[in-house]
């Protein structure tokens, strides 16, 4: 009995940890495989969280948090589609800068305004059970008594799979991606699938952001995505952009970290930073041995210019 | 009211197009006018193309052809002129405007998907319906194929198809879309000759259905084939239009030779300046027997070729681009594997095999190769022209001492070039990448031949270059000559290539079909042997 609750409790907690980066890293898949790589996603996480947290506080409304975190996580994708695909600016400089940007500016607002008190939302409960479904042994408590959030994403990776694999937007993404010049000369606009896939990127990557903020925590603090946003770059190359496999890897992500903190909960005596390490250190080892042959999309990085080779 | 005109006076001619009188052209090109930076691609080109017609687009590397057909098919914009589809008038602002217009073209660097397979290849772009359906799509493709009498397994990723079986999708994908206007850029250059059967029938086909066609290819004899109409450009003008009139009328020959005149012929021959008496000696330096180069795709790019090369002579080697002349050049300099034969350098003083040993071992027994990708293999464009001068002897003395560089060594040699061959930089530290073209060649001549070398090979040594500077190379390589190096040389430039070598070899699709003497290669001959027409 007690295993099961241990492990229930595990799956369940390591779910809810992944789902931020689950997000950010389904969002960032559709991007890159558009042939988009966006080095901002950490900090449009930042910039979804803190303008999440900071409307739920202000309006009450957690689900306007949410909201606003879609919102300014969409435009910012809207801005980096304009830097990287419109002026053809180099993405690895963009993504970074707009990381560092978005660091910095959260945590200037954060102090700015919330400086003094440290507010934090109140603690509602925050799951939403399903009738009969929940009271499923191991399974109803991981998969049915979750934050809306948590089942949105859970019903997002089918749908996100079917759409890249079985539709005719998600073909053209794939081709985009990987030959533009072909792509266009078979008729698909490569800009317009490209802005799609950077908004969409940043719209799932501050929904991701304020799920931390609004979900997980209640609580804004700066640089609150400890590089997540990072692990979600790594998250889509290692599920080889593929929804299903994304979700795995990022579940098993989460696990490590939830693992890491029920290893400190038990008090064993190793110390807190190392095992925070742990997930870290798995994904660089995962990148090692899934990673290598990995084939990225040929033309990832490299903006469009019709009529050249 | 001009189809009205054209109806009442059928003999009427277009610029020497004979039009149809019965029929409304598909398309109508007026006066077509492309620049790019540097050049005129396209100088007000007139094109019509009429139903149920193949209109065959003839010219040297760099006449216009490519330029053409890709504002047809919405790739470029033109700078000037009109194009009217079925008498309306259209600005195509990308290759989806062109589909919506019937056209469908198979580009000469293929347009497919690597990592797709055939029949999501076929489709993508057509965006018919939301949800993509494979399984119709397969269907309705293989009923395309079996039209036209092609098979491929629409389930296969075009990444593993050969090239010939590449350019089938290429055209299952355009027949997919019932064009009225087809479009073909070199289709014939990856194909085996049953697989260009394959692909005549299916034009003519096509042509049967009332289909226009506009079909470029360096291979005269494909386009005495086909053709209804032909038209030749040259230099981005075009020069000269055989009519169906005169197809029908005319025997290959005659054709032929009208054509060849076109292409080539009527250039009145400059004259050699300064006395020039070339001194071949007897002494062969460098001997390539029966090489084979395979390119990336496994295809042989260069076959069984042998070549002696004489001190004191310059060899000018000919043929439409992409014969496998660079590939020829990039072997005997060390770049490219040869994969069967072998190069041996010297005879008197005892052979040296420099089969596949590597760029390194190339330079030190003295071949020199100056590339005609100036600016990308060339020079190094982030470094100083100091810098680019001594980048072959940067680890000798006296340009370094223990690993560290000796500026004053390398400015003083960098110096000594500047004079020597008067490039015009304010100092030698300033970055070679903001050189003028003709600039960035007199370093890279001058590097080369710092090393003193005893081959120099030379590819389009004056493309791009104003005349003045392209005097001064052509001064500089027969000094060379002059002097007991032998020289290789690439040129699209016919009459470059003339006057400059002593003999003159032609490359048709890999092979050196005939190495002639200087007296006896006239534009006319070169030019029939460049496509492929063997005397």
């Amino acid at each position: 009995m007690e295993v099961e609750a241990f492990i229930t409790v595990l799956l369940s907690a390591s779910l809810r940890a992944s789902i931020p980066m689950l997000l950010a890293a389904l969002g960032e898949a559709y991007n890159e495989k558009g042939g988009i790589l966006n080095l901002g996603i950490e900090g449009m996480m930042l910039g979804g969280a803190f303008s999440g947290f900071a409307v739920a506080l202000i309006t009450g409304s957690v689900f306007l948090g949410f909201m606003t975190g879609v919102a300014v996580g969409a435009i910012s994708g809207l801005i980096f589609a304009y830097l990287s695909v419109t002026l053809k600016l180099d993405q690895i400089i963009t993504g970074i800068g707009f990381t560092i940007l978005m660091v910095g500016l959260t945590g200037f607002l954060y102090r700015y305004f919330y400086g003094r008190n440290f507010p934090t939302l109140g603690v509602s409960k925050k799951t939403l059970a399903i009738p009969f479904l929940s009271k499923i042994p191991v399974i109803g408590p991981v998969l049915f008594d979750q934050h809306v959030v948590v089942y949105l994403t859970l019903l997002l990776i089918p749908l996100l799979h079917w759409i890249l694999f079985h539709t005719t937007f998600g073909l053209n993404i794939r081709a985009v991606g990987e030959t533009p010049g072909a792509a266009d000369a078979a008729g698909v606009n490569v800009a317009q699938i490209r802005y799609l896939v950077a908004v969409f990127a940043g719209a799932m990557a501050g929904l991701g952001g304020a799920f931390l903020s609004l979900g997980n925590l209640s609580l804004f603090v700066p640089g609150e995505t400890q590089g997540i946003g990072y692990i979600a770059i790594a998250m889509a190359m290692l599920g080889k952009w593929s929804p299903y496999r994304v979700f795995i890897g990022a579940w098993l992500f989460g696990m490590v970290e939830s693992l890491a903190v029920g290893l400190q909960i038990i008090a064993v005596p190793v110390q807190p930073e190392f095992i925070l390490m742990l997930p870290y250190v798995g994904v660089i080892v995962a990148m090692v041995f899934l990673a290598r042959n990995a084939r990225l999309p040929a033309k990832l990085m490299l903006p469009y210019e019709r009529g050249e080779r | 009211m001009k189809t009205q005109l054209r109806i009442n006076q059928p003999d009427l001619k277009g610029e020497g197009t004979g039009s149809p009188s019965n029929q409304e052209a598909l398309v109508q090109m007026r006066g077509i006018t492309k620049r790019f930076p540097g050049v005129v691609a396209n100088d007000g080109i007139d094109l019509d193309l009429y139903p149920g017609e193949i209109h065959s687009l003839l010219g040297e590397n760099g006449a216009g052809k490519t330029t053409l057909l890709n504002i047809l098919s919405g790739i470029h914009q033109p700078d000037e002129g009109t194009i009217s589809v079925r008498n309306e008038v259209v600005h195509f602002k990308s290759p989806h405007d062109a589909l919506e217009h019937g056209i469908g073209t198979v580009y000469q660097h293929f347009a497919l998907v690597p990592n797709l397979s055939v029949a999501e290849n076929v489709i993508l772009g057509l965006n018919t319906a939301w949800i993509l359906d494979l399984k119709g799509a397969e269907r309705r493709i293989q009923r395309t194929m079996e039209k036209f009498g092609l098979t491929i397994d629409p389930h296969l990723q075009v990444q593993y198809l050969s090239l010939g079986q590449q350019q089938r999708v290429e055209i299952v994908k355009v027949l997919f879309r019932k064009p009225k206007i087809l479009l073909l850029d070199e289709p014939t250059s990856v194909l085996t000759p049953s697989e260009v059967g394959e692909l005549f029938r299916m034009v003519k086909q096509l042509r049967a259905e009332g289909v226009g066609v506009v079909f470029i290819t360096h291979k005269l004899h494909e386009v005495l084939e086909l053709s209804d109409r032909i038209t030749i450009l040259r230099n981005g003008q075009r020069i000269g239009a055989v009519t169906p009139e005169e197809l029908a009328n005319q025997t290959h020959e005659e054709i032929s030779n009208h054509i060849v005149q076109l292409m080539f012929g009527g250039v009145p021959e400059e004259e050699t300046e300064g006395t020039y008496a070339p001194r071949v000696s007897e002494e062969i330096v460098l001997t390539l027997e029966g090489i084979t180069i395979l390119d990336s795709q496994g295809v042989a790019a260069v076959r069984n070729l042998s070549l002696e090369l004489r001190a004191g002579e310059i060899l000018g080697i000919a043929g439409v681009g992409g014969s496998g002349q660079k590939e020829l050049l990039e072997a005997i300099a060390g770049q490219l594997p040869v994969a069967q034969g072998n190069i041996r350098l010297g005879e008197r003083l005892g052979e040296i095999d420099l089969t596949n040993k590597g760029v390194p071992f190339a330079m030190k027994m003295g071949i020199a190769y100056i590339t005609d990708d100036r600016i990308g293999e060339g020079i190094i464009t982030d470094l100083s022209v100091a810098e680019n001068s001594v980048i072959r002897r940067i680890d000798k003395r006296p340009m370094s001492r223990w690993m560290l560089l000796r500026w004053q060594a390398i400015f003083d040699f960098a110096n000594s070039l500047i004079g020597a061959f008067d490039i015009k930089v304010p100092s030698p530290q300033i970055l070679a990448g903001t050189l003028s073209g003709g600039n960035i060649q007199k370093l890279l001549l001058a590097r080369e031949l710092s090393a003193d070398p005893t081959v120099l090979m030379c590819n389009q040594p004056t493309h791009g270059l104003d005349v003045k500077t392209a005097q001064f190379v052509w001064k500089t390589l027969r000094e060379q000559a002059s002097m007991g190096a032998a020289i290789l040389l690439i040129s699209s430039d016919l009459d470059e290539l003339l006057k400059l070598s002593n003999r003159v070899g032609v490359m048709y699709n890999g092979e050196l079909l005939e190495v002639l003497s200087i007296e006896a290669a006239d534009r006319e001959t070169v030019g029939r042997l460049m496509l492929g027409e063997r005397s």
